[in-house]
C-alpha cells in the first residue's frame, strides 16, 4: 500500500506543489526555531560558574574630576570594605556580570589562537563571586612580578589552547602567565554559551576599570544602597555613582534572550496555524473531489477505516516528501558548520521539527479522513 | 450463488421517501449470465449495489454462497467484495492519477498480495482484455472502450466468482459496446457468473436470462 500511495502522490505532485512548499517552509522555520530553543535550553542547563545573589555592581564615574583618581578609587574601595553590611569588594572592568558591556581580544599559545572575553579584576574577584578553582589559584597582587601579568583562564580557553597540557605557568602572547583555571564563567547569564574567558590582574593605575563589585550580607536593602551612594558622594565631589543589583541585571539579560525567542515562537505558531488551516481546507476539498475514488475503493474491498488510513497515509507521504527536501537544506548547517553549533543540536532540532510536522498534518487529516470513511460507497459511485 | 429474499430498499430524505426496491426475490446460479433491464430510476443500480454488498437492504436477506450476510460488519463485507465480487461501472471509475497497470492492481492492494505477483496478475488481466500494450498509459490517454476494458481487467484481476456490471456499455458507441460484450461473454464462458444492467435489448438477448424491473418491482 505504501508504494501505491507514493505513486499516487508522485503522479499528483504538480497539484500538490503548493502544499509541499508550505510544509517545506514550515519545516525549515520549525527547524530554525527548534535549533534556537535547543541551543538556549542546552546553555541554560550549564551552570553559570559563579553566584550573583547579594552582589551589587557600583559604577563610579569621575566625570570632570582628574586629580589623583587612582588614589580616590582605592579610598572608596577601602571605605566599602569597612561597612559591616559588606562581605567582600572587588574592583573590575566595566563588563561586570550581566552588564551590557563586552571586551574581547585575540590571544595565542604555540600557534594556537583563541578570541576570549577579557575581564580585568583584582585579587578578590573570585571571592566576591564565589568562583571555585579547578587548578592553581586566583592571582594575588604579589604574582605580578617580571614582565608577565598573572591571568586565570576558564576551562573552555584551556581546552582551546592547551587541550591536555597543564596550563599552569604557561605564557600566552608573551604577555600573560597562567596561574589558575576556573570551570565556567557565563557572564551574560544562563542562556550564554560557555565561551573562552581570561581574567587579568588589574593595576592600581588603570583607573578606567572603575566598577566595584560588592557582596553584601543577605537582607541588605535599598536603605544601605542610599547610604553608600551618599557616603561616596561626600568623599569624591563631582563623581557619579550607579548601583546595579546583579540579580536584577540577570533578569534583563534573560529578557534580551527570551523576548526574541518568544516573538519567534508566536510568529511561528501563527504561521503553523495558517498552514494547518490551509491543509485542513485542501484535504476537505480533495476528499469532496475524490468521492468517486472512495466509492470505487470501497467496492474493490477497502474498509471504512482503510479509507481514512489511506488519506492520513497520503498526507504523511506528502509531508515526508516536503521534509526530505527540507532536510537537504537543514543538513547543510551541521555539514558546513556555519554557526559553530554542535551537530547534535541540529539533529535534535531536526527530530523535533519532523515530529511537530507529522503531528500537525495528522491532526489536520484526522477529521477529513474520518469524513471520507463515512462516505456511503453506493451513493458516491452513483454521483458521476 | 446469490440469493435475494424479500428485498426492500427505501431511501429516506427529510422530505421524501423513495421505495427503490420492492419485494425482490432473485436467485443467481453459478455460471449464469443475467441481464437486468428497466426504465431509468426503476432501481437497477440499487439492486446491483445490494447484490454487491455496497448497500444494505431495508428489509430482506442477501445470501452469498448460502451464507446470509445481513449481520456482517464492514470488515467482513469489504473482504467479501474484494474476494468474491468484481464491479464494472458505466462511468468506468478509473483513477486518473494512476497508470493503467496501477489501476488494475487496486483490488489486490486490499488483500495481502506482494508487489511482484500483483503486477503479474494485473498484466495477465490486461492482456486478457487486449490492453497488454497500454499498461503504462494513463486513463486520459485512452478511448472510452479502452477505459472500460481496463475496468474489466480490474474487475477480474482478483479472480472473483461474480461480476456485477452496471450499464457497462452505456457510455460507449455500439462498436465498442459489442467489444465489451464479447469480453464479458468470454469471461462467462470461462465460468464467471455475471449480472449486467443494460438498456440495450440486443445485449440482453445475448445473456441467459433477463430480469425486468419497473418502479422497484420485478416484472419478469
Ligand atoms: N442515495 C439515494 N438517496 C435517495 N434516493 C436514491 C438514492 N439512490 C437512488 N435513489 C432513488 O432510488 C431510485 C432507484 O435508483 P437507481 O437504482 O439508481 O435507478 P436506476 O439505476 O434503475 O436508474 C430512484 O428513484 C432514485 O432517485
Ligand atoms: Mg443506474
Amino acid at each position: 500500500m505504501i508504494p501505491h500511495l507514493f505513486k499516487l502522490i508522485w503522479n499528483k505532485k504538480k497539484s500538490h506543489a503548493l502544499l509541499i512548499v508550505e510544509i517545506w517552509a514550515s519545516f525549515l522555520v520549525l527547524f530554525g526555531l527548534a535549533t534556537l530553543i535547543v541551543i538556549n535550553v542546552g546553555n541554560y542547563r550549564e551552570p553559570l560558574g559563579f553566584t550573583y545573589e547579594n552582589v551589587w555592581a557600583i559604577g563610579l564615574r569621575n566625570n570632570q574630576d582628574t586629580v589623583s583618581i587612582a588614589d580616590k578609587q582605592q579610598r572608596i574601595l577601602q571605605r566599602l570594605k569597612a561597612y559591616p553590611e559588606v562581605e567582600s569588594v572587588s574592583r573590575m572592568s566595566g563588563n561586570f556580570p550581566f552588564s551590557a558591556n563586552q571586551m574581547n581580544n585575540g590571544i595565542e599559545y604555540n600557534k594556537r589562537k583563541a578570541h576570549p572575553d577579557f575581564y580585568v579584576t583584582d585579587e578578590d574577584f573570585a571571592k566576591v563571586l564565589d568562583i571555585p578553582m579547578t587548578a592553581g589559584s586566583w592571582y594575588r597582587n604579589v604574582d605580578s612580578v617580571g614582565k608577565y601579568k598573572p591571568i586565570v583562564i576558564n576551562k573552555k580557553l584551556k581546552e582551546a589552547l592547551f587541550s591536555d597540557e597543564n596550563p599552569l605557568g604557561k605564557v600566552l602572547s608573551d604577555k600573560f602567565r597562567v596561574v589558575g583555571v576556573v570551570d565556567k564563567f557565563k557572564a551574560k547569564g544562563e542562556f550564554m554559551s560557555d565561551k573562552p574567558a581570561i581574567f587579568e590582574l588589574v593595576k592600581v593605575n588603570e583607573t578606567w576599570n572603575d566598577t566595584m563589585l560588592m557582596r553584601v550580607k543577605p537582607g541588605t536593602d535599598a536603605v544601605f544602597e542610599a547610604k553608600i551612594v551618599k557616603d561616596i558622594a561626600s568623599m569624591v565631589t563631582g563623581w557619579s555613582v550607579e548601583v546595579d543589583y546583579l540579580a536584577d541585571s540577570r533578569k534583563n539579560q534573560h529578557n534580551l534572550v527570551l523576548v526574541p525567542v518568544i516573538i519567534a515562537l508566536v510568529v511561528c505558531t501563527f504561521l503553523l496555524i495558517n498552514v494547518a488551516l490551509g491543509l485542513f481546507g485542501v484535504l476537505n476539498l480533495s476528499i469532496a473531489k475524490r468521492r468517486g475514488e472512495i466509492g470505487l475503493r470501497r467496492a474493490m474491498g477497502a474498509t471504512g477505516s482503510g479509507i481514512s488510513t489511506q488519506f492520513i497515509g497520503e498526507i504523511w507521504v506528502l509531508a515526508t516528501f516536503a521534509m526530505l527536501i527540507g532536510l537537504l537544506f537543514a543538513i547543510q548547517f551541521p555539514l558546513l558548520n556555519v554557526f559553530d553549533v554542535k551537530a547534535g543540536v541540529y539533529v535534535t532540532a531536526i527530530i523535533i521539527a519532523v515530529l511537530i510536522i507529522y503531528a500537525i498534518v495528522t491532526l489536520c487529516a484526522l477529521f477529513p479522513s474520518r469524513q471520507a470513511a463515512l462516505i456511503q460507497p453506493a451513493v458516491a459511485l452513483h454521483e458521476e | 450463488m446469490i440469493h435475494l429474499k424479500n428485498i426492500e430498499k427505501v431511501y429516506r430524505t427529510s422530505t421524501i421517501e423513495t421505495l427503490a426496491l420492492n419485494n425482490i426475490n432473485l436467485d443467481i446460479q453459478k455460471g449464469e449470465f443475467v441481464s437486468i433491464m428497466g426504465p431509468s430510476g426503476c432501481g437497477k443500480s440499487t439492486l446491483l449495489n445490494v447484490m454487491g454488498l455496497l448497500d444494505e437492504p431495508s428489509k430482506g436477506t442477501v445470501e452469498l454462497d448460502g451464507q446470509p450476510v445481513t449481520q456482517y460488519r464492514d470488515k467482513e463485507l469489504a473482504r467479501l467484495r474484494n474476494q468474491k465480487i468484481g464491479f464494472i461501472f458505466q462511468s468506468f471509475h478509473l483513477i486518473n492519477d494512476l497508470s493503467v497497470l496501477d489501476n488494475v492492481e487496486i483490488p489486490l492492494l486490499y488483500r495481502s498480495t506482494n508487489g511482484k505477483p500483483r503486477q503479474e496478475y494485473a498484466k495477465e488481466a490486461l492482456t486478457k482484455v487486449g490492453l497488454g500494450n497500454r499498461m503504462k498509459h494513463f486513463p486520459k490517454q485512452l478511448s472510452g472502450g479502452q477505459k472500460q476494458r481496463v475496468a474489466i481487467a480490474r474487475a477480474i484481476v482478483g479472480n472473483p466468482d461474480i461480476i456485477l456490471a452496471d450499464e457497462p456499455t452505456g457510455n460507449l458507441d455500439s462498436g465498442m459496446g459489442n467489444e465489451i460484450m464479447n469480453i464479458l461473454q468470454q469471461l462467462n464462458d470461462e465460468g464467471a457468473t455475471i449480472v449486467m444492467v443494460t438498456h440495450d435489448e440486443q445485449m440482453a438477448k445475448r445473456t441467459h436470462r433477463l430480469v425486468r424491473l419497473f418502479d422497484g418491482t420485478q416484472v419478469l
